[in-house]
């Protein structure tokens, strides 16, 4: 029995935990949802020994304990997957486990490590190679990793953050399965997430936070799904509603032909581009759905100029890219990548400087080179204003905001010039409803400008919601689909690798 | 979002924004300075002790060190004097870590700097009144430094060594060449020794303050960390700069072109560090030797004491260079310590300081909570009702 009594935590001024009690019994999966920012992370990192609460504790089977670090939540059997994970990419998973969980006087068992990854991995019915390098594993088989990471040391109790975000509907059809039977196992497994549909799918009993407080804690049966989504947002409503787009698509803009790309270095797993051909015309999005890693970052490389292809067309506005300078062809792109604080956003810097990194070469923002603070901040100030970004002022560390107020940031410099070609990659991955609704809706409204859209989204219901077209990626190459007039099941089975004939 | 909230001044977010930064600068400021200053503090209690220990007359000696470093104005000159070719191999070594280049090398330039000084001021001197010699010399000695420092780019782009590499290795290679034209074409006539002829007097550069070291190159240097300063601040190629050194990824999502920034960085450090090497030759040695100082890395050490910033790095700069002139007036006075134990001395007071600066850097680089709740962040929401 898992016993939180009294949680409270403050951040400065922000009370991210007000007075949280919470009991888990033994063998019972616990989901807690809430939005972002809500504090679940907080409560977990609580639990896990990152954080430590202001008043409070922690009992685990009737025993106060003091989690005083992670080292001690592993000793006393918790186990925690994190949102971002903690890998590392040059290591093999063997390698990485063994690290992570048994050391004995500086030695790794290898031998030993892999057959314990591989029994655990049978259990759970996951294939995972133990020998191939983490780095080359796309982000789902990370986080079988992750999970398996944290079991492997002995953990009762395994927290998993957000463990869908990251996943397509059939992996998440596959963890819950897999997350049933560690329950049955006697294992506690403490679910967070904002994904309602998931959370009443997998959990036996759901507690809900808002703004730091505990607004229910009940089995999972008690409220209806309606019901809870009310508790989690408070008034606001839910669902986006995007109207479909209404004229008629204009002029390609990008246009893709029969581009293949070479095998990228010895480990040669990761799906190339095999044979793409794509077309975006003027105010359509193209969807493109598949499990990630199936040649989804290559095709962004390539479009982007980073990954050299070996042979195809690749054409903007009807002009071959090919031997444009990649700076250049960057610059004719509007991007929303897949890694926004990696690949997006500056963290040290201010949200001013973030909100430039696209502008600041325009004649409005400089002058003879030399940068025009005070244009910057206003233009600043006007992005905040347009794109509800909230935050305590433009010169704050990007860092210091959420993620979702991070990804309208990264969203209203990307979109805020109408740039004519636009790319995203899981523009909506980890947002909260509220977000995620401005997110999609901002995209919607690029495309009633004329933009053209790429999307790349494991999130199957956005991306067909959103979609006027949409593809499929399996393998390295792309599939046409005839969405609208096809079942989201078929699409779901093409994702999976079903030809698309027999599908 | 409540429409009951009475429509706020206009104003007010961008006012607000602005005295949030103006505070946060203000804070770090001052929060450094009180660690800088707790950090010199501390050391001088530990180098007292250790002096104490090994049985010299310690605050005799911190006595002299203080007015050896600054205690008149030929001192305070002489201290300018030893910061001045320390400020600019900081800067070379500072721009290029600040943009993610890791240029290790400004030794390296530094010798080809002086040596392209000393070659146009005694074996080639260009015909021409005395200061387009020298400014030719200074000009050219900056080029060789930047080129040198290409040298490694240029490997870097065609054969993929590290940067970080060549550039030390290259450093080796400056050393030996230095040597060679010493005991080749730029000997002096009556010497067997590798070193140059003396400049001719009017070659020096001029001393613009009478009775001291205080040179035409130190305000010259002063002035490149101004310019750098500003470049780095204040233009769009100092913002490309800064987002290559932070996150190159980025830098090539939204188009800057990388690789050409990292090259024009490298041959703009390469560049401080050459003049470096030509200002420390016609303004205070006035001839080359074989050995000529270490000045390039301790540069390194110089840079990240000034947390990569031009000017904080001047003032590392001029911090070192009181320390060195005021162990020399120490070394020379009645106290006689020795040289070793003036060195040792130094090397605790510049690791305490670099330690307090780590520890900054940290905790500046720390995660911020998030602030999505917190309730001035309503603000730019309550604006738009």
């Amino acid at each position: 029995m898992l016993v939180l009594e009294n949680i409270s935590k403050a951040f400065g001024p922000v009370q991210a935990l007000n007075n949280i009690s919470l009991a888990i019994a033994p063998g019972c999966v616990q989901g807690i949802l809430g939005e972002n920012g809500a504090g679940k992370t907080t409560l977990m990192n609580i639990l896990f020994g990152l954080i430590r609460p202001d008043r409070g504790q922690i009992r685990l089977n009737g025993q106060v304990v003091a989690v005083r670090s992670p080292r001690v939540a592993q000793k006393i059997g918790i186990g925690m997957v994190h949102q971002h994970f903690k890998l590392a990419p040059a290591l093999s998973v063997t390698e990485n486990l063994a690290l992570a969980v048994g050391r004995n006087f500086g030695l790794l068992h290898r031998a030993v490590f892999r057959q314990r990854i591989t029994a655990l991995a049978n259990r759970l019915h996951w294939a995972v190679n133990p020998d191939s390098l983490v780095g080359d594993l796309n982000v789902g088989q990370q986080q079988r990793v992750e999970i398996i990471k944290a079991l492997l040391g002995g953990g009762k109790i395994l927290i998993l953050d957000e463990p869908t975000a990251v996943l397509t509907p059939q992996e998440v059809d596959e963890l819950i399965p897999a997350v049933r039977s560690l329950a049955e196992a006697g294992i506690t497994v403490i679910f967070i997430s904002h994904k309602l549909s998931e959370v009443t799918r997998l959990c036996d009993r759901i507690a809900v936070l808002r703004r730091g407080e505990m607004v229910f804690a009940g089995p999972t049966g008690e409220l209806s799904s309606g019901e809870i989504a009310q508790r989690m947002l408070g008034t606001q409503s839910a669902v986006p509603t995007l109207g479909a787009s209404s004229a008629a698509p204009g002029p390609i803009r990008l246009l893709l032909s029969r581009v293949c790309c070479p095998v990228p270095g010895r480990h040669g797993v990761k799906p190339l581009l095999d044979n793409i051909d794509l077309s975006v015309r003027a105010g359509e999005i193209v969807g493109i759905a598949g499990v990630e890693g199936n040649g989804q970052t290559s095709l962004m490389d390539a479009i982007l100029g980073s990954l050299p292809i070996r042979s195809g067309v690749i054409m903007l506005n009807g002009r071959d890219l090919r031997h444009e300078a990649h700076f250049r062809r960057a610059r004719q792109f509007a991007c929303i990548p897949e890694d926004r604080q990696g690949q997006g956003l500056v963290l040290s810097l201010s949200l001013t400087a973030n909100l430039m990194l696209r502008s600041y070469r325009n004649p409005e923002f400089s002058r003879f080179g030399l940068r025009r603070v005070q244009a910057w901040r206003a233009q600043a100030a006007e992005l905040i204003r347009s794109f509800d970004i909230r935050c305590a002022g433009v010169d704050v560390p990007i860092q210091a905001l959420s993620g979702g107020n991070q990804q309208k940031a990264l969203i209203a410099r990307e979109l805020c010039g109408h740039p004519p070609v636009i790319l995203a990659v899981n523009p909506t991955r980890g947002l909260d409803i509220g977000a995620t609704a401005f997110v999609l809706q901002q995209l919607a409204a690029a495309r009633r400008r004329g933009g053209a859209i790429l999307l790349i989204h494991s999130d199957l219901d956005e991306l067909l919601s959103l979609s006027d077209r949409v593809m499929v990626m399996y393998a390295g190459q792309l599939f046409p689909t005839h969405w609208p007039a096809v079942d989201r099941a078929v699409i779901g089975r093409m994702m999976m690798g079903v030809a698309p004939q027999a599908a | 979002m409540d429409s009951s909230v009475p429509p706020p001044v206009l104003n007010s977010p961008p006012s607000k924004a602005r005295r949030y930064g103006a505070q946060r600068g203000v804070k770090v400021f001052l929060l450094w300075l009180s660690v800088a200053l707790g950090a010199v503090a501390l050391s001088v209690l530990l180098v007292l002790a250790i002096l104490a220990l090994a049985g010299y007359p310690a605050l005799g000696i911190l006595h002299r060190w203080i007015i050896g470093a600054a205690g008149n104005r030929f001192n305070c000159a002489a201290s300018v004097a030893d910061a001045c070719p320390l400020l600019l191999t900081g800067l070379a070594a500072g721009v290029a870590f600040r943009s993610g280049v890791l240029n290790i090398g400004a030794q390296g330039q530094f010798l080809l700097g002086a040596l392209a000084g000393v070659a146009l001021t005694t074996r080639f001197i260009l015909p021409g009144p005395p200061w387009l010699v020298m400014a030719v010399a200074i000009a050219a000695a900056s080029v060789a430094g930047g080129l040198w420092a290409v040298l490694a780019s240029v490997l870097e782009r065609y054969r993929g060594v590290p940067i970080v590499l060549s550039t030390i290795l290259l450093n080796f290679v400056a050393l030996y060449l230095v040597r060679a034209a010493l005991h080749g074409p730029l000997q002096a006539a009556d010497t067997s020794a590798p070193q140059s002829p003396q400049l001719k007097v009017i070659y020096w550069l001029p001393i613009l303050i009478r009775n001291t070291d205080f040179h035409l190159g130190i305000p010259l240097a002063f002035a490149v960390a101004l310019a750098l300063a500003l470049v780095l601040g204040r233009t769009n190629f100092g913002f490309e700069l800064l987002i290559t050194g932070l996150n190159p990824r980025v830098a090539n999502l939204v188009g800057v072109p990388v690789a050409r920034r990292q090259l024009a960085i490298m041959f703009l450090s390469g560049c401080c560090a050459g003049l470096g090497g030509a200002v420390q030759v016609l303004g205070v040695t006035h001839f080359m030797l074989g050995n000529f100082g270490n000045y390039g890395y301790t540069g390194i050490a110089v840079a990240l004491l000034g947390r990569l910033n031009p000017i904080g790095i001047a003032v590392a700069a001029v911090f070192f260079g009181m320390l060195d002139t005021g162990s020399r007036f120490v070394e020379e006075s009645s106290l006689a310590l020795p040289h070793q134990m003036a060195n040792v001395v130094k090397g605790v007071i510049i690791l305490a300081m670099l330690v307090a600066s780590a520890w900054m850097m940290r905790r500046s680089r720390s995660p911020v909570p998030e602030t999505s709740e917190n309730p001035t962040s309503r603000d730019p929401q309550q604006v738009e009702s």
